[in-house]
């Protein structure tokens, strides 16, 4: 090995850049920005303030975290279905104020006051609602007009009963118990306002509400197309939001007992700026509870850290705006920006060193070029597409899946009509008979079906178990691929990867990484599990004779492996042939009990240098457009027989790929040779000289008919 | 330093600062299928240096020279080798001028015919490389214009001159009386064609992806052409005026980000035949050991005519001052691929595509100057 394919294999073994793109490729990538501020805000500040972090200052700071996310809350509610509603600084004051008066001037229980002051919350929020939910107007005019007159009756009603605040008193246990109470050691209000977020975490991210709320403001229109009740839905939101805030204010009014002049004045800039520091989108769409949190402890340590160095208040105010200005300005940028970074950084290309391909032109090679698949009979031309696998009945029908999502029929013997067997809509790849005669098919990006003889379509599994160290969710089967059953019913079938879709099937084979696994699904207790983890694109999958092991493909190491699932050499793998001149897809019978295998496309010596020089074809990913990029060269296939020790017996091309330029499964059947292509628009017939006439795959299976 | 801060940005931000950036196929340059609709002549595996010779049309496959005329009884719509002859060595270029015809053969030199094979002269004058003499034209009957292609690469090796990044051609003015070589200009990218109107001369740089224009000493060199989607090679007189400009194969933009990579490169060139390099070529899809693109992936059984490709065919017309008109393609589903040389004869253009070893004809030579 080259000193530089060393430090190549090195580099792709141990540094694991393709976690760059799967972390950017999660949902909750959006958080890491605001939080990696806030850490960076507790350090600086814990550093040059004393006392920062301190038992004291951090239970003031829960407190009036406790009010400050409440509204942060409200106002990221409202955000995420598309709005803004400025007018939750002064339902704050108000409900601070009526709070105070009901407590110490009126002195009614307090469970009373809540009510009062939860209903005068609803009445604000529905006002708001009314206006921009039902009579459509704008969200931002009308929540500062509401802003204003809300205020307006705060100053008017302050001056009156200021007086009488101060000088009444309230000896109900519960008011101090929610003010300066704790439950657990915990402040008492905080408990009242992180059970809250809890509650609208679960909302927002498991239920149907909050999805909803989620579609209004990310699509308004298609939130309508799709049935949603958008008005409502945006009448709502405002009134909850206003009623949190009336909330947060009763819990202000407990803490300190008293209100001024400037009590929310401008709390409605700070909240803003918190909620867009931790990520919710201004347009609507996009944002979390845990963003409202990450944002009103980023604005409320910076403000309290400010103050805690002297900085007046003004100059405090003028510092969140400036901040508020730049969030806005990364948010932006992030957003504009994040899915192309996404897709320059994803592909990933590992070290594959192939052993040298064979020589198919040598003298005394086992493969020997021609053109026998040249002049095959073609069925059903032009009327499907896309069929990666092909299969047939003991009644000599013909199966096979198209692009459309459709399974396909052909009535033998002459497979000159067809129906549709079954539509399932996903594209239809490996197929198989169990022993009732059910078809089992995988379906890429949808997973194992079963279709009945009766057509009745049954969902076998979508999902495996989640392994500890994936980033990437790969409990859910991405590329399902080919598919057998074992004699005892047990189903085991190949997933080619986890990193990408069906459509982009050969930007895996660009990156060649062990993403693919073989996995079983057992119809007796129904759990799927994964059998063998990190194959390269695993593909192919039959069944030995033995019953105890099966032959699989992994194409992009043009390899064939045996696995035993059962007895004495139960878990072990072994190699097969580990030098293929093509890469390996579907493998399946042959009625000598030797297999046939379909090789995809054919290995040329310019790929084969790229796959040991991983950055070279990384820099190609982010340069060159894809259209572009060096791919196996697919445009030629052939089909191999091989047997047990992994000899190579026989095999057939079509070179230049006329009638089948990637054949991506074959099966034989009565003497017949039936070929398959994931992008060809036909299925070839090829008669076999000596093969069986009577042998058909069921019966080899299965036995004879019941 | 700061070429260095450039360079980073450029790479980090994905700018081409070096004129890698393909040139679409546009205007006068816009795709279409009439070198593969055009008739037929002849198929012969190589074809090579199309010239007329007074009234005759001659052609080398390898180191043989033959004589083409129509087929008796066939009105002219195809052509028949009449007559064949060898020179020993690979013709890398032929010119002609009336009925004196200059040979240049690898490795020996200039051959001069003269009219009626009255006598026939090899010469190789001091100074002149003659591995890789990819183009000649007749100024005047005594002085045979000569484009060299690479002083480190033979002819043959074209794609090894591309691939190392060998900008070792130049342009050489021969007095064939006198037997001696004047070199006119030099440091050029692979010159592949050369053609002499009246006091300029037109070369096209291949690698440059341009035609330059100079005076008969080299002087005042101008583009005259330039940006090409594709290699432009050699150039023939138009008898309406104008010229006829072959480009042999077609820039790719793979192949413009592999010449940035050069341990690839390095590797490619040391361990893979050349046919199976990720290179321009005459011809494609001949074995499955070539590489293929993405896009060049057959969908439903067909290759899509725009898919990017290795090889093509490519004539353009181009006026007086060697600005495009139109053009005559073969595209990526094509079968008339890697055009090297034309001659008009007998109110036609011959086409010989030396990639796929056809001679096809184009019948539209009137109308192009007008337009």
């Amino acid at each position: 090995m080259a000193s530089s394919d060393t430090l190549a294999y090195l580099r792709s073994r141990y540094l694991p850049d393709h976690l760059i793109g799967e972390l950017l490729s999660k949902r909750w990538i959006d958080n890491a920005i605001p939080f990696s501020a806030l850490l960076l805000t507790i350090v600086v500040l814990g550093s040059i303030i004393p006392d920062f972090l301190s038992l004291s200052s951090l239970s003031d700071l829960a407190r009036q975290f406790a009010e400050f996310g409440l509204v942060v809350l409200a106002l990221t509610v409202v955000m995420i279905s598309g709005g803004i509603d400025l007018s939750v600084a002064s339902v704050f004051s108000l409900a601070v104020l009526f709070s105070l008066i009901g407590v110490n001037v009126y002195e009614l229980p307090v469970p009373v006051v809540l009510a009062g002051i939860l209903v005068m919350g609803m009445g604000c929020g529905a006002i708001n609602g009314v206006l921009v939910g039902y009579l459509r107007l704008r969200a931002f005019l009308t929540t500062l007009v509401s802003l204003i007159i809300f205020r307006s009756i705060y100053e008017i009603v302050f001056v009156k009963m200021s007086t009488s605040m101060m000088v009444g008193f309230s000896m109900s246990d519960l008011w101090l118990f929610i003010g300066e109470g704790t439950v657990l050691g915990v402040p008492t209000s905080l408990v009242i306002t992180l059970v809250i977020a809890l509650a609208w975490h679960l909302v927002l991210s498991r239920m149907r509400p909050g999805w909803r709320l989620t579609a209004v403001g990310g699509a308004r229109r298609s939130a309508f197309n799709a049935g949603i009740d958008v008005r409502f839905m945006v009448f709502l939101t405002y009134v909850v939001s206003s009623t949190m805030c009336a909330l947060a204010g009763f819990l202000f009014a407990a803490r300190l007992g008293s209100t001024g002049s400037d009590t929310g004045v401008g709390l409605e800039v700070q909240a803003l700026t918190a909620a867009v520091l931790g990520g919710t989108a201004i347009g609507g769409g996009r944002g979390s509870v845990a963003k409202a949190i990450i944002g009103s402890l980023l604005v409320l340590m910076l403000t309290n850290g400010l103050i805690n160095l002297g900085i007046s208040g003004p100059i405090t105010s003028t510092i969140l705006g400036a901040i508020l200005l730049f969030a806005v300005f990364v948010d932006m940028r992030w957003q504009k920006h994040r899915h192309r970074i996404l897709a320059k950084v994803y592909v990933s290309p590992a070290y594959l060193s192939l052993p040298p391909a064979p020589k198919v032109d040598a003298p005394g090679s086992p493969y020997v070029l021609n053109d026998r698949l040249r002049s095959v009979e073609i069925i059903g031309l032009g009327e499907i597409e896309g069929p990666e696998d092909v299969i047939l009945d003991r009644d000599d029908n013909l199966y096979c899946g198209t692009r459309h999502g459709d399974i396909v029929r052909f009535f033998g013997p002459d497979h000159k009509r067809s129906e549709v067997f079954a539509h399932i809509g996903g594209h239809p790849l490996g197929m198989a008979f169990d022993r009732t005669g059910n078809l089992l098919v995988c379906i890429g990006g949808m997973g194992l079906f079963q279709v009945a003889p009766d057509k009745t379509v049954t969902k076998l599994t979508d999902e495996t178990n989640r392994s500890w160290t994936s980033v990437v969710d790969d409990s859910r089967l991405r590329l399902a691929d080919d598919v057998d059953v074992a004699p005892d019913g047990r189903v085991y079938f190949s997933e080619a990867t986890i990193r990408y879709e069906q459509e982009d099937w050969a930007t895996d084979a660009l990156e060649s990484r062990a993403s693919g696994r073989m996995i079983c699904y057992d119809p007796r207790t129904g759990k799927t599990h994964t059998e063998i983890p990190k194959l390269v694109f695993a593909n192919g999958v039959t069944m030995c004779p033995d019953g105890q092991s099966f032959m699989f493909a992994e194409s992009w190491t043009c390899s064939i492996s045996r696995y035993w699932f059962d007895g004495p050499k139960k878990g072990t793998t072994e190699r097969v042939i580990s030098s293929l001149p093509g890469y390996p897809d579907n493998i399946n019978r042959a009625s000598d009990g030797n297999y046939w295998l379909a090789l995809l496309g054919m290995r040329g010596p310019a790929l084969d240098l790229a796959m040991r020089m991983p950055g070279f074809r990384k820099r190609m990913a982010r340069r060159v457009a894809p259209d572009q990029w060096l791919y196996p060269n697919i445009n030629t296939g052939c089909v191999v027989k091989f047997n047990e020790k992994g000899e190579i017996l026989d095999n057939l091309w079509d070179l230049g790929g006329r009638n089948h330029p990637m054949i991506t499964s074959m099966r034989e059947h009565r003497g017949w040779l039936y070929l398959g292509g994931v992008s060809n628009n036909r299925i070839g017939r090829y008669r076999l000289p000596d093969a069986d006439p009577d042998w058909c795959g069921q019966d080899a299976y299965w036995g004879p008919r019941p | 330093m700061i070429g260095a801060i450039k360079r980073a940005w450029a790479n980090f931000r994905g700018f081409d600062l070096t004129g890698s950036t393909v040139p679409p196929m546009d205007g006068p340059l816009r795709p279409n299928a009439k070198l593969d609709a055009a008739p037929l002549l002849l198929e012969l595996a190589d074809v090579d240096n199309l010239v007329l010779r007074g009234q005759q049309i001659l052609c080398s496959v390898g180191q043989e020279i033959h004589t083409l005329a129509p087929e008796i009884g066939n009105s002219g719509e195809a052509l028949s080798i009449t007559g064949t002859h060898s020179v020993g060595k690979p013709v890398t270029s032929m010119a002609a001028a009336g009925d004196l015809l200059a040979v240049a053969v690898e490795g020996e030199g200039i051959r001069i015919e003269r009219p009626g094979g009255a006598s026939t002269e090899l010469i190789r004058p001091e100074g002149l490389n003659v591995e890789c003499i990819t183009a000649m034209a007749f100024a005047d009957p005594s002085t045979l214009l000569i484009a060299v292609g690479s002083a480190r690469n033979p002819a043959h090796r074209w794609k090894h001159d591309l691939m190392t990044k060998t900008e070792a051609g130049s342009v050489w003015r021969v007095d064939v009386g006198a037997r001696s070589a004047v070199s006119i200009a030099s440091g050029l990218a692979f010159p592949s064609g050369i053609i002499v109107s009246k006091d300029r001369l037109f070369v096209s740089e291949a690698w440059r992806h341009r035609v330059v224009s100079m005076g008969l000493d080299g002087s005042f060199q101008q583009i005259a052409l330039g940006s090409l989607p594709a290699y432009p090679g050699r150039i023939a007189p138009a008898a309406e005026g104008g010229f006829w400009l072959a480009m042999f194969a077609p820039r790719n933009p793979l192949v413009e980000f592999v010449l940035k990579e050069d341990e690839y490169r390095s590797r490619m060139i040391e361990t893979i035949d050349p046919e199976y390099w990720i290179a321009p070529s005459l011809v494609t899809g001949r074995s499955f050991l070539e590489p293929i693109q993405g896009g060049a992936r057959k969908k439903l059984n067909m290759l899509k005519p725009w898919s990017p490709t290795w090889s093509a065919g490519l004539v353009v017309r181009c006026d007086g001052s060697m600005s495009m008109l139109r053009n005559y393609q073969s595209r990526a589903d094509g079968d008339v691929h890697g055009v090297t040389s034309m001659c008009e004869a007998d109110g036609r253009l011959l086409v010989g595509a030396k990639g796929s070893g056809k001679i096809v004809a184009i019948d539209e030579l009137a109308g192009h100057a007008a337009r």
